[in-house]
């Protein structure tokens, strides 16, 4: 089975240098429609879904391999060797930020730096480690999907059909969403909500850049300090965006301060 | 006439049947109508220092801002979202929530204005559905487990079955060889003997010597006492092999059956005295050729072992309810310890090397075929074998034993 087809790697620009974009938990590549475009005159613009999301190749998924974020990883590998691509600059929001981390560290040859994008290495409290969640709270995250998904995902759809104005639009996200298949869906959640990646941020090799919103209520500051604290050739930009999302609320803050970094 | 009210657009955001809520760019509530302020317990006031967030449980923050919030970005509406909102008293209030951006003439965004309805019945029915969905599926992996394990129950029982076929089939071949290598034995061993018995007849009527006359009465005691054998050796094999003795139950005289059986032997051990003595009152139900049988084994037992010299004698009497044959001789009395083996087959006794040893075995078991017993007692004075077989409980027994040797 090809790596492409399996995570829907879609490969645009003009440029040579590699960059590769990864979507966070809860949508797919879609989130960096509004970023991906201003780098495509100078860079070789990587996009994929991971399996499970978007339009990725949901007979691959398997609930052992991705019981971690190490399968995530794996993939993202094997992407980058399948297009034999060298000094890699990752863009990774949320979780895929711990997912590029793990990688880099099992592939340091791939990976020349690196951006995350609201990264959290851990998002339950521990100590005096404040990841911003209590063990409680996350588990009541998890049992709360089987409502949502029966008031959002089913019922979302035939509203966004419906919208004539953008049909594209509609189609592409109705397709992702109805995509998301409930059970995977759940267990991403689990894995995203519940790893543990604070000893792995020490070894990394490749130089990074923390993109750290104001009033983000999954990754907070102070967990961006954290992440910064700890790896070693790192830089930190505060946006001015709010909320978790700036890829889609402030795409053009994102795009400068990735311009600057590279 | 009643005049028409004037309705109040005021009164109608402020008082209207679902919530709003205004919300700037940064998530900060900036107007809220009564409604929601009353479903909430926040004043109005409060509400406007408050952000979304702060209204939501966790996972309904953590869901807003992973998958409504982008959606929102994206197209600039969701409709039909469900939240939970959680109260001024830390109650939930689950809602159905549909969001619009307004923004200016360049695109910049102004507001995110929500429209709330409260969908706790509705809320209550999808989980309904859920769990329904739930059972469902637990349901058919039930069945489905259930249909795995009746599908290795049945394989099994019809693996056992073929097995137990087979094995039938095993031994109905095992059966029929068995009955047809006995037919074989006894048709192959007996019609040589009937030659020699119709030649001996023959030579019977020719003039003879003195000498050949007693080597034709040697001859004709030796084929007596060989068709003795075939009969007790086929007679071991079925009971053996499985067949039983069968029984052949006839209500005809006994007495003279007996009395060819004596003649017999006397023809054929013409130096040996044989006394017999009958008084068989009543008819005795019984298969006269086995009865026979068992006579002419008891006699060629006492004719081996007895002494030649004194009379052997045989006695067979009707009592009360009893029919009772003994066969006693003299001579040297069965050591002790042989007594108990009498009855088991290939038991041969003592010094003369004739037989097979199957003699008494097979009296007795015709003795038992019949209900009866068959004793023996054995002293210096003389030697005695006793079949006894009841005459009234006969009947019933005969048939049963015979019918389960068939």
């Amino acid at each position: 089975m090809s790596v492409l087809h399996r995570n829907n790697v879609r490969i645009t620009g003009s440029g040579d240098r590699p960059v590769i974009f990864a979507h966070g938990f809860g949508c797919d590549q879609n989130m960096w429609r509004l970023v991906h475009p201003a780098f495509e005159p100078r860079f070789k613009v990587v996009l994929f879904d991971h399996v499970g999301a978007g339009r990725s190749d949901l007979t691959a998924y398997r609930s052992d391999k991705y019981a971690s974020l190490s399968g995530y990883a794996e993939d993202l590998i094997e992407i980058a060797r399948e297009l034999e691509l060298r000094d890699v600059i990752f863009v990774g929001h949320s979780v895929s930020a711990m997912i590029g981390v793990l990688a880099s560290i099992r592939a340091p040859d791939v990976f020349e730096s690196m951006v995350l994008v609201g990264p959290s290495p851990c998002y339950i409290n521990d100590g005096d480690y404040v990841g911003g969640f209590t063990e409680t709270e996350i588990e009541e995250l998890l049992d709360s999907l089987a409502d949502n998904y029966m008031g959002w995902s089913a019922a979302m759809a035939p509203a966004i059909m419906g919208n004539p104005d953008r049909p594209e639009l509609a189609e592409e996200l109705t397709n992702s969403f109805c995509r998301t298949d409930p059970d995977i869906a759940k267990e991403f959640a689990r894995v995203t909500f519940t790893s543990d990646n604070r000893a792995d941020l020490p070894k990394v090799g490749a130089r990074s850049l923390i993109l750290q919103c104001r009033d983000d209520v999954i990754a907070s500051e102070q967990v961006g300090r954290y992440v910064h604290d700890r790896l070693p050739q790192s830089q930190m930009t505060i946006l001015n965006a709010t909320g978790h999302c700036p890829n889609l609320s402030a795409p053009k803050e994102v795009i400068s301060a990735i311009d600057g970094f590279v | 006439m009643a005049m028409t009210p004037v309705e109040n657009l005021e009164d109608l955001y402020e008082n209207a049947p679902c919530g709003y809520l205004s919300l700037a760019p940064d998530g900060r509530i900036v107007k809220a109508n009564a409604t929601f302020s009353a479903w909430i317990g926040f004043s109005q006031h409060e509400l406007c220092e408050k952000r979304l967030h702060d209204l939501l449980n966790v996972a309904g923050r953590i869901f807003f801002e992973t998958h409504f919030a982008p959606l929102l970005r994206m197209q600039g509406f969701f409709n039909e979202v469900a939240l939970d909102f959680v109260t001024n008293d830390g109650s939930k209030i689950p809602v159905l929530a549909n969001a619009m951006e307004r923004r200016d003439d360049e695109g910049g965004l102004l507001f995110t204005r929500i429209t709330i309805s409260k969908a706790a019945d509705r809320r209550r029915y999808e989980r309904e559905l859920v769990d329904a969905r739930a059972a469902a599926e637990a349901a058919k992996r039930e069945l489905q487990a259930l249909n795995a394990s009746l599908e290795t129950r049945i394989q099994h029982a019809v693996e056992e079955r073929f097995r137990m076929e087979e094995s039938l089939m095993r031994e109905r071949e095992m059966s029929e060889l068995r009955e047809q290598f006995i037919a074989i034995l006894g048709h192959d061993l007996r019609n040589p003997l009937a030659s020699f018995g119709g030649a001996l007849r023959m030579l019977r009527r020719e003039r003879l010597t003195p000498q050949g006359e007693r080597l034709l009465d040697l001859l004709q005691g030796s084929i007596l006492r060989m068709a003795g054998l075939i009969d007790n050796v086929l007679d071991f094999a079925r009971g053996r092999l499985g067949g039983g003795i069968g029984l052949n139950i006839k209500s005809e005289p006994l007495q003279p059956v007996l009395e060819q059986v004596v003649g017999e032997l006397r023809a054929a051990s013409p130096d040996a005295n044989i006394e017999a003595d009958f008084a068989i009152s009543k008819p005795v139900p019984c298969d006269h050729v086995r009865v026979g049988q068992l006579a002419s084994n008891l006699l060629g037992n006492a004719l081996t072992h007895g002494d030649r010299n004194q009379a052997i004698r045989l006695q067979a009497i009707t009592e009360q309810d009893e029919f009772v044959l003994w066969v006693g001789n003299k001579g040297k009395p069965i050591p002790q310890i042989a007594m108990k083996r009498l009855f088991q087959p290939f038991v041969r006794g003592g010094a003369s090397g004739q037989g097979l040893g199957l003699g008494l075995h097979i009296a007795s078991e015709i003795a038992k075929a019949h209900g009866g017993t068959l004793t023996a007692e054995s002293s210096n004075v003389e030697t005695r074998f006793t079949f006894r077989m009841p005459l009234a409980r006969a009947r019933d027994e005969v048939r049963t034993v015979s019918q389960r040797s068939r």
